[in-house]
């Protein structure tokens, strides 16, 4: 330990200066004695000095050790045993190591990577905050310039029951797909430059669905389960309170705005997440006019389907004077909600005998053709490839009767579906024709549907689609004019349990660091890695690649010897503890990717409608459609 | 439905909003205090705030605080207060940044705290298991441990003259806060008792390493000359006393507290070596020590951990709280005009949750909540960076479909019910639960978690009609019998707030936490 710094020297030397018994100044003379006996030699104070080098423990950086002590012997040498007092004077110490020490870390490829991304953080924040041009002297506080309205496409992606966990399983199975250990991939969205966090629940439901989660997003404002662009206001299922608690979405106002608009889903274009982009219902399932009460039909409400054709009149109808040109892009499955319940109305891939449920005798189908004789509808993966978006100015597609296969079951579709990221591609395509620029919502509805069926390979496939659905729109798109967003409605309770190894297959069983075979839980069986709390539990459907195979067995609780069991096969459910007839959703966050103008805003821990306002501030799509009413 | 909002923000419908004057968006939707929140949200978060530079670091881990975690901490600590509780925020929710963190170790999918925290504090990823060294160790072989050791963003700060400082509601030896200090083949061997009998004698136990974690420091790195940890406050006396019943402090569980066999006293030793620190072991103690004047203050509340918040009243002779232990480091350590770096680890909120009790994983992450809320209060903005994440999440679900307000601890109750929903098996189940784990227990008004591993665990579903799972001493329903419920694999959030707060960006890699410090405070000079 060391006693004085080199800064307090000056104190040292005084001292060392007394014990050395040096002059002060004279007093008065006094009155002369008497002459006194001569005395015995004195004895003189002697002081030793050391120099101590960098290492040692009194003075780690150097030094000088300063020993005194009165010379009893008189041998004119400080002896060890002479010294009354030891001071130190040390160097400063130093207060940075030199990078040949910190070698182990440096050269470290971890630390060198999260080192880089680290040193371009900091761009990555002015840039996305406007303060780019001033670089080195950006002020220290600013507002954020240039943002607002810089945005000129707006695509936002929502992965639904894309979990926090379903993430990190698909990025691992993506990985693994490709012959790697996994863990250290990435899905295309999580290279955005921005994550935040969405609280989900509805304004009446702790753990919430996709109407009211949609809803928030697209509207601004939360409002209530299993219902569609209506406030809180509503009693859901109720016609008569529709009326006056309509909300007016990012997609309506972009359209009004004068930009061209597209809705893609694998599921129904009628289900909950695309119709909250469009429609206004008391509930989300009356999907078509068979599925709504009767008293509903006769106060006036629409089915969701219908909405979605008549959206152009819909909207010219609420704003007086307005005139918009429609949806340009609508592609997805639920055919049967468009259709007369004729089987003369059949499509050539219909799976019911009759494919149609509409009691109303309308096909809405031929109905959007003559009002859209420009338009493309087509219903099969032929009629997709055909489509020329260089002169196709509108697509309505509808590739299945319910909602679209499952990624990993699409080979097996009658005709033929696109894939996720093949709408999306086309999508833009069609979309980016207008100067005003585009609003795209592409929603993978399946992930949701697999996790319900308790089948995690479903899920995990879809989300690595969606992936690749990102992709190609990141890719066909510029960072420098598009805000992409790419988020969950709400999660699964969909698990991730400890303690696999690195590079352990994710659908496998658990095999532990540094083990071959699976370890076994406390009833001496093997378990997967990844689980659920709840929901049909246990089946193995070998290579059904069909989630919903599932849905003709009846739940099972608990825990099954899976020995001899190919838990990574696309036909295997995992376990479930509580046994429900669909899985459930989760009420915790869940994760909002982003990149391009105003990606910035995505950050910390928001609600949920926050999303739309990220999208109206960076594409200014409010005030720029209220100056087309002007 | 409508539904009050009940936060106080709520109540402040701000400017923003004035710039849509709706002619499109109907005044029921943008007078709605769900679109007004929104929109001051927004129009914070065009206040950008372009200081990088930080004078002070504090990092908050929430050991084992994944998502789910928090979403459920968050709306039970709204409902304590009366509230329906989704709708509120935990105090580091606020915070204006956040990053989503890939957690896995370099050789494990599902990671550990050992390997989580050295990432955090070291900037590599390393093995499962092994503390403040990189992946090139085989854990448990001393031999492998030198030259593979890595410098701690603690050591860096240590070295560049801040104050430092740790504090945890685990033992102070236990995985996350040894990542600050030491460098071990082995988590586990926290003082030499728990050092295998040969082949490890060129190494020290962790214990050790933090009394001697100045003269270590110093050996290290030649030149250097430090004046070592001004603050270490937690539990785990065991491993600092010798394992002599005369050694025992007035609060001893066990008839002998130490666990050492070389007969080393490692408070007197620290004492000696720190003529002017103040060592304490209880509430009286900690009490005592005037922040301001003391410079130098090291607490061992218990013979192992600390108690769970929930159940520190229980403690012998009385222990701080997470946010008392806080607040008294800062004061300790803002004497220095350097700055300080401090690392705070709520421990327990993983034990909690390996016990498989929501309520004490739950309860402690709320504690930590007012941790960070304490230390926000008494730095500034303008010069300390504030980051609040976990190691790893645990195998934690908040299941569907209760309604807004459902207590998050009770039985589901569906929306328009007021009766618990019930499954196929025609029994009810609770909003929380686990996936693998000791299972189902109630002990009732218990507040230790750790009670039940007095018996095997326990597979599977209950009838819980007349069982009521909110209480403290209610253990959930696990699918999977495991003597311990595991960690989870999915990623953790990273919550930050003040200057370099703004490079807490999207996804990323767990060891990135350790360069944000890094920038923050310029430790490592490339």
């Amino acid at each position: 330990m060391k006693i004085f710094k080199l800064s307090k020297l000056a104190t040292v030397l005084p001292l060392v200066c007394i014990l050395a018994a040096c002059n002060g100044d004279d007093g008065e003379n006094g009155a002369t004695g008497p002459a006194g006996t001569d005395g015995a030699p004195g004895i003189n104070s002697l002081i030793s000095q050391t120099a101590l080098p960098v290492g040692n423990a009194d003075c780690p950086n150097s030094g000088v050790k300063l020993e005194s002590g009165l010379d009893a012997n008189s041998d004119g040498v400080l002896d060890a045993s002479e010294v009354s007092q030891t001071e130190f004077v040390c160097a400063t110490g130093m207060t940075e190591v030199s990078s040949a020490q910190l070698l182990t870390s440096l050269q470290n490829t971890w630390f060198q990577e999260a080192s880089a991304e680290i040193a371009a953080a900091r761009q990555v924040w002015l840039e996305a905050t406007g303060s780019a041009a001033a670089k080195a002297d950006a002020p220290e506080l600013a507002k954020a310039s240039g943002i607002k309205g810089k945005a000129k496409n707006v695509i936002l992606f929502v992965g639904d029951g894309m979990g926090i966990s379903t993430v990190t399983a698909s990025r691992i199975l993506e990985g693994q797909m490709r012959g790697e250990l996994g863990e250290e991939n990435q899905l295309s969205f999580e290279t955005m430059p921005f994550a935040g966090l969405a609280k989900t629940y509805n304004v009446d439901s702790q753990t919430p669905d996709s109407a009211g989660t949609m809803t928030a997003m697209m509207s601004g404002v939360k409002t209530d389960v299993g219902v569609i662009g209506v406030s809180e206001e509503i009693e859901r299922g109720d016609c008569s309170t529709v009326a006056g608690n309509e909300l007016i979405t990012s997609l309506e106002l972009a359209e009004i705005a004068g930009k061209s608009t597209g809705i893609i889903s694998t599921a129904r274009i009628t289900h909950a997440t695309p119709a909250a982009t469009y429609a206004k219902s008391a509930d989300r399932n009356w999907e078509d006019i068979s599925d709504m009460p009767e008293s509903a039909v006769t106060a006036g409400c629409k089915d969701i389907a219908d909405q979605l054709v008549n959206f152009e009149a819909n909207l010219e109808a609420r704003f007086a004077g307005l005139d918009v040109d429609g949806i340009e892009v609508v592609m997805g499955g639920g055919r049967r909600h468009f259709l007369p319940k004729d089987a003369a109305a059949n499509s050539p891939d219909a799976v019911s005998e009759v494919e149609g449920d509409r009691t109303d005798g309308r096909n809405l189908v031929t109905e959007w053709q003559s009002q859209y004789p420009q338009g493309t509808y087509v219903f099969d993966e032929t009629g997709f490839d055909s489509i020329n978006t260089d002169t196709t100015s509108r697509i309505f597609g509808l590739f299945n009767e319910s909602h679209m296969q499952y990624e990993a079951d699409r080979g097996n579709d009658i005709s033929g579906e696109p894939s996720i990221a093949q709408m999306t591609a086309k999508a833009i395509d069609v979309l980016d024709n207008n100067e005003a620029g585009f609003f795209l919502m592409v929603e993978s509805g399946r992930i949701d549907h697999a996790h319900h069926a308790g089948n995690a390979y479903g899920a995990l496939t879809d989300t690595i689609a969606l992936s690749e659905a990102v992709d190609q729109a990141m890719t066909m798109t510029d960072p420098s004019d598009t805000l992409i967003i790419v988020t969950a409605d709400h999660g699964h309770v969909f698990t991730i349990a400890g303690y696999p190894k690195r590079g352990n297959p994710i659908l496998g069983k658990v095999v532990s660091v540094g083990s071959t075979e699976p370890a076994l839980a406390a009833d001496d069986m093997p378990y997967t890695t990844v689980g659920y709390t709840n929901g049909l539990g246990v089946r193995d459907l070998g290579a059904e690649t069909d989630s919903d195979a599932i849905y003709a067995f009846t739940p099972v609780s608990g825990r099954a010897d899976l020995s001899n069991v190919d838990t990574t096969m696309p036909g295997y459910h995992q376990e479930a503890l509580v046994p429900l007839s669909s899985e459930t959703h989760s009420g915790e966050d869940i994760g909002i990717y982003a990149s391009g103008p105003g990606a910035f805003l995505v950050n910390g821990t928001n609600e949920q409608n926050m999303i739309f306002h990220v999208m109206d501030y960076a594409a200014d799509l409010a005030e720029q459609a209220n100056a087309k009413l002007d | 439905m409508k539904i009050n909002w009940t936060t106080s923000v709520g109540a402040i419908a701000l400017a923003v909003s004035s710039v849509l004057h709706a002619d499109v968006l109907p005044d029921y939707q943008t007078d709605s205090p769900w679109f007004t929140d929104a929109q001051t949200n927004i129009a914070a978060k065009l206040d950008t705030n372009n200081v990088f530079k930080a004078k002070n670091v504090i990092l908050f881990v929430g050991d084992g605080m994944g998502i789910s975690t928090l979403t459920a901490a968050r709306i039970l600590h709204g409902q304590m207060q009366g509230n329906d509780g989704e709708e509120g925020l935990l105090s580091f929710e606020s915070f204006p940044h956040t990053a989503l963190v890939k957690t896995y170790n370099v050789d494990s999918q599902t990671p550990d705290s050992a390997g989580t925290m050295t990432a955090m504090m070291s900037g590599l990823k390393t093995d499962v298991g092994v503390i403040g060294v990189d992946e090139n160790i085989s854990r448990g072989d001393c031999s492998t441990v030198a030259g593979n050791e890595v410098i701690t963003a603690l050591e860096l700060a240590e070295i560049k003259g801040l104050s430092t400082g740790i504090v945890t509601t685990a033992r102070i030896t236990h995985a996350t806060p040894a990542a600050t200090y030491a460098k071990s083949a082995d988590r586990d061997w926290e003082d030499n008792s728990d050092m295998p009998a040969t082949g490890a004698e060129n190494c020290e136990d962790i214990a050790s390493q933090l009394v001697n974690f100045e003269q270590n420091l110093e050996h290290r790195y030649i030149g250097v000359d430090v004046d070592g940890l001004e603050v270490a406050m937690g539990g785990g006396r065991r491993h600092f006393l010798p394992k002599d019943a005369a050694f025992n402090s007035a609060d001893a569980v066990s008839e002998v507290e130490g666990d050492r066999t070389d007969s080393r006293d490692l408070t007197a030793e620290w004492q000696a070596h720190y003529p002017n620190g103040v060592y304490v072991m209880d509430q009286t103690g900690f009490d005592a020590i005037d922040g301001n004047t003391t410079e130098r203050v090291f607490g061992l509340f218990n013979e192992s951990h600390m108690q769970y918040e929930a159940d520190r009243e229980n403690d012998i002779s009385g222990e701080p709280s997470l946010s008392e232990m806080t607040e008294k480091a800062i004061d300790v350590l803002d004497n220095n005009q350097k700055g300080f770096f401090l690392m705070v680890e709520s421990g327990r909120i993983d034990h909690g949750h390996h016990a498989g009790s929501a309520y004490n994983a739950l309860t402690d992450a709320i504690e930590l909540s007012k941790a960070v809320e304490k230390a926000k209060a008494m730095t500034s903005d303008e010069d300390t960076l504030i980051l609040v994440t976990a190691d790893h999440g645990h195998v934690f679900t908040i299941a569907g479909y209760p309604k807004r307000g459902n207590p998050i601890l009770g039985k589901v109750v569906s929306v328009g019910a007021t009766e618990p929903a019930l499954a196929a098996d025609g029994m009810p189940y609770t909003t929380l639960g686990y996936m693998n784990g000791p299972g189902y227990r109630d002990l009732g008004t218990e507040t230790d978690a750790d009670e039940v591993y007095t018996s095997a665990a326990v597979a599977g579903r209950q009838d819980i009609s007349n069982v009521d799972t909110t209480t403290s001493g209610y253990h959930q329903e696990t699918l999977v019998p495991l003597s311990s419920e595991t960690h989870s694999g999915e990623d953790v959030a990273l919550h930050a707030s003040g200057p370099g707060a703004q490079l807490v960006q999207g996804a990323v890699e767990q060891n990135t936490v350790f360069h944000i410090i890094n920038q923050a405070l310029d430790l490592v000079k490339e």
